[in-house]
């Protein structure tokens, strides 16, 4: 176990003061001691890096803070049952994700400076290993944070999807309705082509109108005509077979849902991934260029061997022919 | 069982809090980060690197480690954590960065205990410098040991021969050079059982180095219990290990008893890599010779790649193979790259799957079951990753290890060693096998010839001797180490019987069908495949005496102290008659994995018994050997 001798220091540090007293050394210090020090640090180069560094630590904290502090509610599925001092409406949780969203830009962005600051400053070389990884850490932060934001959008998106599942199973009457409205007006068009445009238009204002009342007035409305029992039973089996349909697209429709929040997710990690390694394909694409020069080059270099090859052949050879010509010259001229 | 629980975790968690400003550590996933830059001396770092990777002190938020030695630039605002020995070099240099000013706050971590007047060095220096608020924090670590596994300790790297069996044994050592050395050890073993947090009871055998270890620690602890203010062992040190009315027993042995164990040749994977390959503080180094050996006339020649991998307590392969004989090693790399190919394939039929899927619309129906596939795919990835790496390392290491094994020959060393050391009867003649040319290093040699000097129940003939000597020299071998263990012997026989090695037999399990298969990177061609039975060391037989009581002429005349006793007395009569559930084996002169794998094996039988080995410096036979022959001169 670890033990503590810090005041077994301090106790010393007195020990030594005052035998330094004793003897008249003079330290650099004494009485004076406190005071120079505090004038002494003030004056030292509080670091700006490091300063600003905290800053957008103070800034990521905040951020983290206010996530937290509002996360139940913003997660609370209930909130419309609940009274109204824990309750948060949609808008809110929209301008909550909306802020976080600028807050996270803007702290790495400052993140960003703060790199391309500490690397055109030139120090030394611990200096800037050391400000990388103050920076990798103050990143790593902001990712946890985020981490944090991202989750509860995630719930609240689920949430979301299963209540409108939820929503889209149970008014099953009032689907039906709507489904006999507008297969009424489905019904009607081919009948009546010029009641069409009229019917169209009316179509989206009743739908949002779903209260029965409306619907009795509107089959009132249309009751003038006359309904055989063949042509009700008519309607009435075209009306099941639009049920079936739509129930069977509903379904595919919220398969499809789910899916498509699961290949988001699998989107992010890909993304990720992707992300990391763009990295090492930036550095791959660097080095395979330099390798096509090289070989560019390398294959200039032997071209001009071949051809330097070739001239000095040539050239040998008419020396030599040369020299067998001198040679017959001069026996032929002896 | 908690006391002895990993003395590793103990250290490790000590260190972490040391990181941590001194305050406990606590995970916590969002919080602020803290950074800060960690400052080491040589023995700080033989300590931290087998316990901390780089990635876990970047995960406690050290941004830069560096030498306490090397040339540091000031780092403003950053606060230092320093963890050094309190020698005089360190004392100075520290005072320098005060009065350099090189970091905003200081938080001072002396591996052992500081004297008082080297605190009052650095308090002067403090005020010099005016910079006695930037010393936030002074603190003695009580961590002067090297933890290697969860249960091997080792004393140190940096200073091995100030504590090896050579400094130890030298014939021309004085009294005060001694002391020096047994007061590193006891330092070291004092450290130790602090972190522990148990006072244990020591036996030692009479008239040996240990003995005066023995008598050190017991003194040293003595003082520091009586201390009631200072105690290190009170309090919620402790912890549970208060409640636990065992106390462990620590066993001090002389590496004189058994020679023969660190010059014997082995089998089991872990001892292997350290006696073959260059093996220390976890992490082996491997020269590669990268493909063909014959390269054209005219290029240049293959450069030879060192690679260096960390055997670490993550690596599962290695934790669950570190002790099992070679073969088996080799065939469970196999299994495990077989494991992992079907892995592989697994995942890329997931992704031939999904190829499909693009072009049939219709099975819209199998699409929710492959993202779930895939994600579960992809995030197992990371894993298939390490596993791969795992299995390249281990391939790496093992490869390695069997071209040496082919190349000396070291299976039938190790076959004729085991025979030797069993007194059973041996094949073929001591003299063929050191005058055969192919069989082994020089080196190999001496070791065969020293175990069969050492367990010889009477020593040669002067002129079997002889013909033995011309032989080794023939063969290359340095007769220096045999000049010494003549002496030893010699000594060793006044003292007590040699010990025996108990009886063991070698079943040699032929040629390997399982292992020789098609596609097996091990092609063991004439590697025999030995089975190692379980025999019992010097040292584990000693233990296993103590352990449990029994009564043995060995060990009868054990020296017993208790330092939690009021008055120390010079009986040998144990005042505990009840076995011990934890023990703590401790060389002194140097130990090797062979002893520590012995030991392991022993209490693997036993249910609830926890033996953690130590030693005061870990040397492969090479080193013993150069030892020995220095001795010789």
């Amino acid at each position: 176990m670890a033990v503590d001798i810090t005041l077994l220091f301090r106790a010393s540090v007195k020990t030594v003061k005052t035998r330094n007293k004793a003897l008249g050394v003079a330290v650099g210090g004494g009485v004076d001691g406190s005071r120079d020090e505090l004038f002494r640090r003030s004056p030292r180069p509080k670091g700006d890096f490091s300063s600003r560094a905290r800053e957008v630590i103070s800034h990521i904290g905040k951020l983290r803070d206010f996530l937290l502090e509002h996360r139940k509610d913003y997660i609370n599925a209930y909130s419309h049952v609940m009274s109204e001092y824990g309750r948060m409406t949609d808008t809110e949780r929209d301008q909550i994700d909306q802020d976080a969203q600028t807050f996270m830009r803007t702290c790495s962005e400052a993140i960003q400076q703060l790199r391309t600051q500490a690397h055109k400053e030139i120090y030394s070389q611990q200096v800037k290993e050391h400000r990388s990884a103050v920076l990798d850490f103050v990143e790593d932060y902001l990712k946890r944070v985020c981490k944090l934001y991202s989750e509860q959008r995630a719930i609240r998106v689920k949430r979301v999807v299963d209540k409108k599942r939820l929503s889209k199973l149970e008014p099953e009457p009032n689907t039906k309705a709507r489904e006999s409205t507008s297969s009424e007006k489905g019904s009607q068009h081919p009948s009546q082509e010029s009641e069409e445009k009229p019917a169209t238009e009316e179509y989206p204002e009743k739908v949002p109108a779903e209260s029965q009342p409306e619907l009795g007035t509107w089959g009132e409305g249309k009751g003038d005509d006359e309904l055989s029992p063949e042509e009700i039973q008519m309607f009435e089996q075209e009306n099941q077979r639009l049920i079936g349909e739509m129930n069977s697209l509903f379904d595919e429709v919220r398969q499809i849902e789910g899916r498509v929040v699961e290949i988001s997710r699998l989107q992010e990690i890909f993304t990720e991934k992707v992300l990391q390694q763009e990295a090492e394909i930036d550095s791959i694409h660097q080095l395979v260029v330099g390798a096509t020069e090289n070989i560019k080059e390398g294959n200039e270099d032997i071209r001009e061997a071949i051809k330097n090859n070739a001239g000095f052949r040539v050239w040998v050879l008419f020396f030599l022919v040369m020299c067998s010509f001198s040679l017959l010259f001069l026996d032929w001229y002896d | 069982a908690a006391a002895a629980a990993s003395i590793r975790e103990r250290q490790t968690v000590a260190l972490k809090r040391m990181l941590n400003f001194n305050v406990p550590h606590v995970k916590n996933s969002t919080g602020e980060p803290v950074w800060k830059v960690l400052i080491y001396d040589r023995f700080g770092q033989d300590i931290i690197s087998p316990l901390l990777s780089v990635k876990e002190l970047r995960d406690m938020g050290i941004t830069l480690h560096l030498l306490l030695h090397s040339d540091r630039d000031p780092i403003p605002d950053v606060p230092a954590v320093y963890f050094v020995m309190p020698t005089e070099e360190n004392i100075d240099r520290m005072c320098q960065d005060l009065r350099n000013q090189l970091y905003e706050s200081y938080y001072l971590n002396f591996i052992s205990a500081i004297s008082r007047s080297k605190l009052e060095d650095i308090a002067n220096a403090a005020l010099a410098a005016s910079a006695v608020t930037q010393v936030a924090k002074v603190f003695d670590q009580y961590l002067n040991f090297i933890t290697l596994e969860d249960d091997m300790f080792v004393l140190c790297n940096q200073n091995k021969e100030l504590v090896s069996y050579r400094a130890i044994n030298r014939p021309d050592i004085t009294d005060t050079e001694m002391e020096t050395v047994m007061d590193t050890i006891v330092d070291s073993l004092f450290c130790f059982f602090v972190t522990l947090g148990a006072v244990p009871i020591i036996r030692c055998s009479r008239g040996t180095a240990a003995e005066m270890v023995a008598v050190k620690l017991d003194k040293k602890l003595r003082e520091n219990l009586r201390d009631a203010r200072n105690s290190l062992f009170t309090g919620d040190t402790l912890g549970a290990g208060q409640f636990s009315f065992q106390r462990p027993l620590l066993v001090l042995v002389d590496r004189n008893i058994d020679l023969a164990t660190p010059l014997h040749h082995t089998w089991t994977y872990q001892a292997l890599v350290h006696d073959v390959l260059d093996f220390h503080l976890n992490r082996v180094n491997l020269e590669e010779s990268s493909g063909v050996e014959n390269s054209p006339a005219g290029a240049r020649p293959k450069r030879k790649n060192k690679k260096s991998y960390d055997l670490t307590p993550v690596d599962k392969f290695w934790q669950k193979h570190k002790g099992s004989p070679f073969p088996e090693v080799a065939e469970s790399v196999q299994q495990e790259l077989e494991s992992y190919r079907a892995q592989e394939d697994e995942v890329k039929r997931l992704k031939s799957i999904m190829g499909l899927e693009g072009e049939d619309e219709g099975a819209i129906s199998m699409l929710s079951d492959n993202t779930a596939k895939l994600t579960s795919a992809v995030s197992s990835l990371p894993e298939l990753l390490e596993k791969k790496r795992l299995i390249d390392l281990h391939t790496n290491v093992a490869t390695a290890v069997l071209e040496h094994i082919k190349a000396r020959k070291l299976d039938v060393y190790f076959e004729y060693e085991e025979k030797i050391m069993s007194k059973t009867t041996l094949d073929k003649s001591l003299l063929d096998i050191i005058s055969d040319p192919d069989a082994g290093t020089p080196e190999d040699k001496m070791r065969l010839f020293l175990i069969y000097y050492i367990s010889a129940q009477q020593a040669p003939s002067e002129a079997d001797l002889e013909q033995y000597k011309k032989a080794l020299t023939d063969a290359g071998c340095n007769l220096n180490p045999l000049q010494y263990i003549k002496q030893w012997k010699a000594f060793a026989k006044m003292a007590s019987a040699p010990a025996s090695y108990g009886n063991t037999t070698t079943k040699p399990m032929g040629l390997l069908s399982r292992v020789m298969n098609t596609g097996s990177q091990f092609v063991m061609e004439g590697v025999k495949n030995l089975v190692l039975k379980q025999q019992n060391l010097p040292v584990t037989r000693i233990l296993d005496n103590l352990m449990e009581m029994k009564s043995n002429p060995e060990t009868d005349d054990y020296r017993y102290f208790d330092p939690k006793m009021l008055r120390g007395n010079d009986s040998s009569v144990p005042r505990n008659k009840n076995p011990f559930q934890e023990a703590i084996v401790f060389v002194v002169g140097g130990g090797n994995y062979i002893e520590y794998q012995n030991l392991v094996d022993y209490i693997k039988g036993k249910q609830g018994k926890h033996i953690l080995y130590g030693c005061s410096e870990l040397f492969n036979a090479t080193q013993f050997i150069k030892q020995l022959s220095q001795l010789g001169q």
